[in-house]
């Protein structure tokens, strides 16, 4: 039989059994619609949560100690002369809260202090203008980097053009540089970051501390488990901390170490969640087989005038067998089309209720992902068990004596 | 005449089951040339069917040999008596058996699926074989629930002759059908037999054999000539 009348077969089989078809892959749908739905959740608070650590690139380091006293500069130029081999980029952050006054509009923000390789570091995507550069951060210089969401707060309009344009910060006047995309999705409105050389927020800004964190971005190619391991025990060292005492008074994360962290959070959730798909799935596979008894028994005469006719064991097992299959396959599309449409729909009620919670018009958002590999992994499992669950009834079709069938009343 | 069409030898059937054996035939050999016109007949559980199932490669016998165009089919497995059946067999059953929601068309074609035929190929050969059974193209795209009696038979029969078989079997092909519908089902066979089919007909009816070319009968298992048949009955003085 050839592949044009296997497929002509199985939509005319489908096509006669259309209600009944429905009713049984609603198992099936249901069963990936979960899956999906909790992967793309999951993938999105995980994204979220990985944004809020402000880790953007995968080669990315986060670090910062505590022992005895806290990380000054000096201990970061150290850290970015004896560690050059690893680091390709090193920024400390510091930081303060003040108010940003242009014109009549007052707005409270974070103010970061940084190196200018914090943006090569960061991975910052720039609306307009530039960063600014090494040699103003050596001057002290006056200038100041917003995110879109400042933009929109100060100017009153998200396409307003700012570079050049001064605002006011603290006591004194600076000039917009350049404007980057929000770098949290978590961010409130009221409240804005804006980016300023670290020098110029030391001496200039009251900063909280000499540094709050530092940013390393490793160098190409770098294992960042290693990398995160000789960054700590460095750190240790410089800071002269004892064994007992490193896990509470250094971290240095990554990008990977986060990722880890919550995955071991989540996957426990995951876990249970995909037990709970499974025994849909299941549930859903044994109806379909039961679909398909049922199909071969109404059938049995056309099975007996099949082979009569000339069909062969396979052309009949491949018959039922893409039935089955092609039932599962279309159970498992509803499915990622209901998981998708649920997972959005849930992360808008959690947005909303976040957002009612924290009061105001703060907007926790998750967008769901959408991971191409859990699509394909849900086709293959819906394959899998159109085949698992198709075959047994496929083979009794099979197995069918053409005599005893063409009698069968 | 050359080679005979089917040749079988001495061929034994012998069913198991829970009751026991039964010894469905008993030695029964007979051979059909090409071209002719063979009526089967013999009351039910004589082993007509018994014998038509195995003329078909529907089933194998349990001793003897069965020689279809030559090759020997009576050890064959499943796949391979398929593969006779889709290539070199056609055959007509009493009750049509043709898919209710498949149009005209679709029924034709089915044996070639089962075939090497190419597509392009198929609706032409179903068109000749609808034609040589006289059904018009207006038919062709009706659902063959739709078609009476006769034209679901001439269906059939079209089904049966689109693979240019060796031998179409018609198993009581009337049977289902009023005595002036039978008749045109008849003179269908009969002009194929004209065009020159090999035709094995497997009835109960006088009437319908009278049809054919050469009757032969079957009872308890063993084949008997017209004439031998003629003798039995006035010797044992059955009716």
């Amino acid at each position: 039989m050839r592949a044009r009348d296997l497929a002509y077969e199985t939509v005319a089989a489908l096509d006669a059994n259309r209600g009944r078809s429905i009713l049984t892959v609603l198992g099936i749908v249901i069963g990936i619609a979960a899956v999906i739905a909790m992967t793309a959740l999951i993938g999105g608070v995980r994204q979220s949560m990985i944004e809020q650590y402000g880790l953007s690139q995968a080669r990315m380091v986060s670090m910062w100690c505590y022992y005895d006293r806290e990380m000054t500069i000096e201990d970061v130029d150290a850290l970015s002369k004896e560690m050059s081999a690893y680091y390709e980029a090193i920024t400390p952050v510091t930081g303060t809260s003040e108010t940003v006054v242009v014109g009549k509009v007052k707005k409270d923000a974070q103010v970061n202090g940084v190196y200018a390789e914090y943006s090569e570091i960061q991975n910052l995507k720039f609306t307009q203008g530039r960063f600014f550069t090494k040699k103003e951060v050596e001057e002290e210089a006056r200038v100041v980097v917003i995110e879109q969401s400042a933009l929109k707060a100060l100017f009153d309009n998200p396409n307003a053009e700012a570079v050049g344009q001064a605002i006011h910060i603290g006591n004194d006047d600076f000039t917009v540089v350049g404007v980057i995309e929000n770098t949290s999705s978590v961010g409130m409105d009221d409240w804005i970051t804006v980016n300023v050389p670290y020098t110029t927020c030391i001496k200039r800004l009251d900063a909280w501390s000499d540094v709050s964190q530092v940013y390393g971005l490793a160098r190409e190619g770098s294992d960042m488990e290693e990398i995160a391991k000789y960054t700590e025990r460095w750190l240790a060292r410089h800071f002269k901390v004892p064994e007992d005492e490193r896990e509470s008074s250094i971290y240095v994360l990554t990008m990977d170490s986060i990722i880890k962290q919550l995955d071991t959070m989540i996957g426990s959730f995951q876990a249970l969640m995909l037990a709970v798909a499974s025994v849909s799935l299941l549930v859903g596979g044994i109806g379909i087989m039961n679909m398909m008894l049922t199909n071969v028994t109404e059938r049995i005469r056309e099975i007996g005038l099949r082979k009569a006719l000339g069909a062969r064991r396979s052309d009949i097992t491949g018959q039922f067998l893409l039935e089955a299959v092609c039932l599962t396959l279309i159970g498992g599309v509803i499915g990622i089309l209901v998981g998708f449409g649920a997972a959005y729909l849930l992360a808008d009620i959690a947005g909303g209720a976040v957002s009612s919670a924290v009061a105001g018009d703060s907007s926790a958002n998750i967008t769901p992902t959408i991971d191409m590999q859990a699509v394909m992994l849900a086709t293959a499992i819906c394959v899998g068990i159109g085949i698992v669950f198709g075959y047994y009834p496929a083979r009794r079709a099979a197995k069918l004596d053409p005599v005893e069938s063409l009698r069968y009343q | 005449m050359g080679l005979p069409v089917i040749d079988i030898r001495n061929i034994h059937r012998i069913y198991e089951s829970s009751a026991g054996y039964t010894h469905a035939l008993r030695g029964v050999s007979l051979t059909v040339s090409k071209g002719e016109f063979l009526c089967i007949m013999g009351p039910s559980g004589s082993g007509k069917s018994t014998l038509m199932n195995i003329l078909g490669c529907l089933d194998t016998p349990t001793t003897g040999t069965y020689l279809l165009e030559g090759l020997d089919v009576s050890q064959l497995e499943d796949d391979d008596l398929a593969e006779i059946r889709a290539n070199r067999l056609g055959f007509v059953f009493q009750s049509f058996n043709l898919l209710p929601r498949a149009t005209v068309l679709r029924n034709v074609t089915l044996p070639l699926t089962y075939t090497d035929i190419p597509v392009s190929e198929r609706k032409i050969r179903a068109a000749k074989a609808l034609a040589s059974v006289g059904l018009p193209p207006d038919f062709f795209e009706h659902r063959s629930n739709e078609l009476s009696g006769g034209q679901m038979q001439r269906v059939a029969i079209a089904r049966a002759l689109v693979n240019d078989p060796a031998v179409v079997f018609a198993d009581e092909p009337t049977g289902n059908l009023d005595t002036a519908t039978g008749e045109l089902i008849m003179k269908a066979f009969r002009s194929l037999h004209d065009a020159g089919k090999t035709i094995v007909l497997i009835t109960h009816d006088e009437e319908v054999a009278a049809w054919a070319d050469r009757i032969v009968h079957i009872r308890d298992g063993l084949l008997y000539t017209d004439e031998e048949h003629k003798r039995l009955i006035e010797s044992r003085g059955l009716a």
